[in-house]
């Protein structure tokens, strides 16, 4: 047999096992990964929205306008209390930190007109400076901030409500985070609030 | 070869970091905690045993002019199972070790394991050679991650060493910070490995 053929066989052979091999564990882990993703995003969305019971997707149309026009909306999902009553909604979005994608989901209140809460779930940002940003310390900076003005990076105190203050040698990261929550905030202002 | 000389070399005569060099980039760029070091050197190490397992297993069909390709795709298969498999059965684990395990795959290490070791021995002294190269490494990522923890960010494995008035040096988790101390590591490391060369000649 010509040797390049018998070459290109082996080869075809390896890969074909290789695939057989990715494909069955994709089956065994595909529904668990699943699983595993939604019930951590839940548990953020309940993090920044302590109040909410339960949490729906935004309707289908309305999250496609409000993306169409602001393309670092990820996720849009309303929040409920025990009673059913629409309280607020979560955002998550993803905006350009220092070494990657940021990824925050924001919680705002509707009945209090307010940022009920911070997480930052996903970032590439420098262990010991900008991934401070999911500390506690970091995150309780933007609960309560009103929703009508736009949030402002700062770097020593805050003197004004709409002030955050920066996370120590992390400007791009604290903006990045600011910039994900003011994205929702705008969102929330022009198109949500009734 | 005996067995335990195999693992001793891959700890210290051959140390992937400390004297082959080879492994460096994900090495830097990871070391900027203790716990890091760790999920990282573990993470090598499974897929490090298993790939040269296999490899050592298929040595034999493995045509040599394609052997290149073929290792790239078994270690690749390894990383992308392993992560899979993470993902799926422990999330917390996954959110720890999430962002390392792709860069496993351009690891040098395994693939030089691969190319130098497993398809020259059997399967029992390749795996022992993957403990003891994975051991070696993730012996040296967490002495970096350690120090580099404690100097730059005054804790270790996200436990408060240093008074709080103490300034971390911050150049310590930047790149040239790693640089400097992976340097000085080696030149320590290589020192007492003469010193002790040296001294059982004296004996012998």
């Amino acid at each position: 047999m010509n040797e390049t053929l018998k070459l290109g066989l082996i080869l075809l052979l390896i890969c074909s096992i290789s695939a057989v091999v990715l494909a069955g564990t994709n089956n065994i882990t595909a529904a668990k990964i699943e699983e595993a993703d939604r019930q951590a995003n839940d548990a953020a969305r309940k993090e920044v929205f302590p109040d909410a019971s339960s949490f729906k997707p935004l309707d289908e149309n309305e999250l496609k306008k409000l993306i169409s026009s602001n393309s670092e909306i990820i996720e849009i999902y309303e929040a409920y209390d025990d009673s059913d009553n629409l309280i607020g909604y979560t955002f998550k979005t993803a905006t350009g930190g220092y070494g990657g994608d940021v990824q925050v989901i924001t919680g705002i209140s509707a009945s209090e007109s307010k940022i009920t809460g911070m997480k930052v779930v996903s970032h590439s940002e420098t262990p010991g400076l900008g991934a401070n940003s999911t500390k506690e310390f970091f995150q309780e900076r933007f609960i309560d901030k009103p929703v009508d003005k736009e949030l402002v990076v700062v770097k020593t105190s805050p003197t004004k409500d709409n002030e955050i203050q920066a996370l120590t040698s992390a400007t791009i990261t604290s903006n990045a985070v600011t910039k994900g929550v003011n994205i929702a905030r705008e969102a929330y202002e022009t198109q949500l609030a009734k | 070869m005996k067995l335990s000389t195999i693992f001793k070399n891959g700890v210290i005569k051959e140390n992937p970091i400390f004297v082959q060099l080879i492994g460096m980039c994900a090495t830097l760029a990871i070391t900027t905690s203790a716990i890091n070091g760790v999920a990282m050197g573990l993470s090598v190490t499974v897929v490090l045993i298993g790939s040269n397992l296999v490899i050592s297993l298929l040595r034999n069909f493995i045509p040599d002019k394609i052997r290149i390709p073929i290792f790239v795709v078994i270690i690749a298969t390894f990383v992308t199972i392993i992560d899979m498999l993470i993902k799926a059965f422990s999330p917390a684990l996954y959110s720890a070790l999430g962002l390392f395990i792709p860069l496993i795959v351009v690891n040098c290490i395994i693939f030089a394991r691969a190319e130098s070791f497993a398809s020259k021995n059997g399967p029992i002294a390749s795996i022992v050679d993957g403990l003891g190269m994975g051991l070696g490494y993730t012996i040296a990522l967490v002495t970096l991650g350690i120090i580099r923890e404690l100097l730059g960010a005054g804790t270790i494995f996200g436990h408060q060493i240093m008074s709080a008035s103490y300034q971390p040096a911050l150049i310590m988790i930047m790149p040239p910070g790693a640089f400097i101390l992976l340097g000085a590591l080696i030149g320590i490391f290589n020192k007492v490995r003469s010193k002790k060369a040296s001294s059982s000649k004296t004996e012998a």
